[in-house]
């Protein structure tokens, strides 16, 4: 792996890592909701956001470990990501019966569901400032060469799969740690 | 968007209905538990129809549980 590429893991980890405390920071829970125990979908939140961290530096390891093109030409590496991504949202899905059958009662309400639907907005805004990144990034790296190898293209889309789904993750967290006015 | 300003009295209705407990209201008006504690200190604004289903639940109009006071 090049400078260029090792430059562009660590500062995009870096981004995303000042950026996610930052947010948290701005929307840490005011003092009235901070004993408020957690609601069944903001605990598959925290369980998500977990999962997502792990899969998404699991992938980064992958890439500086092996190489940007492990997926096409390295059985090991490429069996070591589908493990990671499959027992990954695997254990998410599965956290949600398990959270839904310790929950007494109604599991997701109106509040749950305006949350949830809140949080698509930082899942867009997390998977277009990846798109953006990705294409400084590859137009800095092949400007000179006009190609890029294909390799990228499976790259750009697993890893804005990944971050989309730790973007709807954030956005419920965030989303209990705001005061909610529902106007229906 | 303006902020409605909207009080209620969930916890003094409760403690008179026998000390309902948040969960018990919570299964009787078809919410989570969080969401009447949210409700109770005021933090969030119901719609409608949750309003309609918890003023039921004590018995009431939906003017003796919830009262709003504009919006800022």
């Amino acid at each position: 792996m090049n400078a260029f590429w090792t430059t562009f893991v660590l500062l995009s980890g870096l981004l995303v890592v000042v950026l996610v405390g930052r947010l948290m920071w701005l929307n840490r829970p005011q003092a009235e909701l901070r004993d408020v125990p957690p609601a069944p979908l903001e605990r598959l939140g925290w369980i998500g956001l977990g999962i997502t961290t792990a899969i998404g530096a699991g992938l980064l390891m992958l890439v500086v470990l092996v190489g940007t093109d492990f997926i096409d030409v390295n059985t090991t590496a490429r069996l070591t990501f589908w493990v990671l991504m499959l027992v990954g949202f695997g254990i998410w899905g599965a956290s949600w019966y398990v959270i839904k059958r310790r929950s007494g009662g109604v599991v997701v309400d109106e509040r749950d569901r305006a949350i949830l639907a809140r949080s698509f907005s930082v899942e867009s805004m997390i998977v277009l400032l990846m798109l953006v990144t990705w294409t400084i990034a590859l137009t800095e790296a092949f400007s000179d060469e006009g190609v890029m190898p294909i390799t990228y293209l499976q790259l750009i889309f697993w890893s804005t799969f990944i971050g989309g789904a730790f973007g709807r993750a954030l956005g419920i967290v965030l989303g209990y740690r705001r005061e909610i006015v529902v106007d229906a | 968007m303006p902020k409605a300003n909207i009080s209620n009295d969930i916890r003094r209705l409760r403690f008179e209905q026998g000390e309902m407990t948040q969960q018990d209201l919570a299964n009787r008006a078809g919410c989570t538990r969080q969401t009447i504690i949210v409700l109770e200190k005021e933090r969030y604004v119901p719609s409608l129809s949750l309003a309609f289903r918890i003023s039921r639940v004590f018995d009431k109009t939906i003017e003796e549980v919830f009262e709003y006071s504009g919006e800022e």
